[in-house]
Order: structure tokens, then sequence, then C-alpha cells
């Protein structure tokens, strides 16, 4: 079993998931923000089959490394689903949404045949693999579409304050766990790069929950305000 | 046709952007490090898949 530093940080980690889903059908957004929801909703299942393999086999168990890595595969598929979700509504208004949904399962495509190129050769473990380097590769291109939305957002001037929280939460997420594979190539040998990938887990729930409850759907800002520098 | 030209010619641009990006960050080892994303379980610590391997 992990440390209780790293079993407290997923603790709250899972808290936190519920308390987005708890604040959605509270604030009557469960079904406006579904595929966000979605995503949290099996985050909770994959925690579950986590725990369950993690407890049964152990950390560095053949088992847990399957389980984890399957269900990443999945949560990002979800998380990238989320994101097309983020781009339908804010594309919403100039009715761009076709264009939307078949530009993503372009990119979807694309994707899972470049996934598929890079492990072509491995026979034994080729699903197992696939489903790995699919994981690794929209987690990418999910970085760099939440770029682009965030782009989009200050070009199109989006004043709907959760959706800007929720591209610029995204953001942040996507970035910390990109600085965060960074630092562990440069140097995984220090203890606390392995309890910043939990800890940044911890990051989306939480300000997405934050943003639920502190604003409505009728709140509105002016994006263009952070753009504005100093004279 | 054009349009569907431009889709694709944005799709593969932004598959080459984030390729490009994972590489970067990789620090340009074929060997690097497993991305462990996507909720605050802790990372498996035994052998891990790696393909480009």
């Amino acid at each position: 079993m992990p440390g209780p530093l790293a079993l407290a940080i997923w603790y709250v980690g899972i808290v936190l998931e519920i308390a987005f889903v708890v604040c959605s059908i509270a604030r009557k957004s469960f079904f406006r923000y579904l595929f966000l929801n979605t995503y949290f909703l099996l985050g909770l299942g994959s925690d579950a089959a986590r725990y369950y393999f993690l407890s049964r086999f152990g950390q560095s168990s053949g088992e847990y490394c399957y389980a984890y890595f399957y269900t990443d595969a999945l949560l990002t598929l979800a998380l990238y689903i989320a994101l097309i979700s983020l781009y339908a509504r804010v594309f919403g208004e100039l009715r761009f949404n076709r264009h939307v949904r078949f530009g993503a399962a372009l990119l979807l495509l694309g994707t899972a045949l470049f996934s598929y190129a890079v492990v072509a050769q491995s026979e034994k473990r080729l699903t197992t693999d696939f489903a790995y380097e699919l994981s690794q590769n929209l987690y990418f291109v999910g970085l760099v579409l939440t770029y682009i939305l965030w782009g989009a957002v200050l070009k199109l001037r989006e004043t709907r304050t959760r959706l800007v929280q929720f591209i610029l939460a995204l953001g942040l997420y996507f970035s910390a766990y990109a600085a965060c594979y960074a630092l562990t190539n440069l140097s995984s040998r220090y203890s606390v790069v392995q309890y910043m990938s939990g800890a940044i887990g911890c990051l989306l729930p939480l300000t997405w929950t934050f943003t639920m409850l502190r604003h409505t759907e009728e709140s509105r800002l002016e994006p263009a305000r952070l753009l504005a520098v100093a004279r | 046709m054009s349009r569907k030209l431009a889709a694709l010619a944005l799709v593969l641009a932004i598959l080459v952007c984030s390729m490009g990006l994972k590489t970067a960050l990789s620090t340009g080892h074929a060997d690097s490090a497993v991305m462990v994303a996507n909720g605050p379980a802790p990372a498996p610590t035994g052998p891990q898949p790696h393909p480009t391997r």
C-alpha cells in the first residue's frame, strides 16, 4: 500500500469529485454539464476499481498497473469528450456544433491511428500498449485543444463566468500535469515528484467545484480584462 | 471539398503540435517517464507499459 500522504491526497480527491457532482445536482446543472459530471462519475468508478486492485494485489503488482492504465485511458477519453462539450458550448451560438463534432471525431481518429502506428510492432501486448499510447497522446491533444479554446474565448469575448472558469481550470490542470511530466523526466529520483501527480489530480475537481458553488449560470465577466496591461 | 481539406489540415496541425510538445517535454528520450494523469490515485510502482521501449 502507498504511504499515508499519498492515501490522504487520494481521499481528498475522491471527496472533491463527489462534491462536484453533488454541487451540480444541487445547482440544477447536472444535465447542463453532463459530460463534466460523467467524467467525475467515471473517475469515482475508476477510483473504486483502482482501490480494489491496490488493496488486493499491491501498488507494484501487474494487476494494479493494468487497472490503473486502462482506467486512465478511459478517463482521458472522457475528459476529451468533456473538453469537446465545452467547445460545443463556446461555439454553440455560432452554430458551429456540427463542425466541432466532425473535427473532434476526426482528431480522435487521427490520434488513434497515430497511436496504433506507434504500437503496431508490439504483438504480445497490443491492446495494453495501444490503450496506454492513446491515453498519453490524447492527453497532449487535449492540452493543445484547451489552449486553442482559450484563444477562442478571448477572441469571441465569451462572458459566461462558469464556462470561462471551467476552461481556465482545465488549462491549468493540463499544464500542471505537463510540467509534472517534464519534471519527472528530469528528476524522477525526488520523492516529491511522486506526490505531485496525485495533488494535481485534486486540482480539477477543486476548481470546478469552487466555480459551480460560487457562480451561477447567469454570472458574467469580461475575459478581455485579463489581457489588459498596465500603462 | 476545400472545407474538408481545411479541417483535415487543422486536425493534422493539432496532432503535430501535440506530439511535438510530448517529445519536447520527454526531453527527447524514447524511454521517457510514463505520464500519470487523471485522478489523485497513487501511480503504480511496478513495471509499466512502454511501447517505444
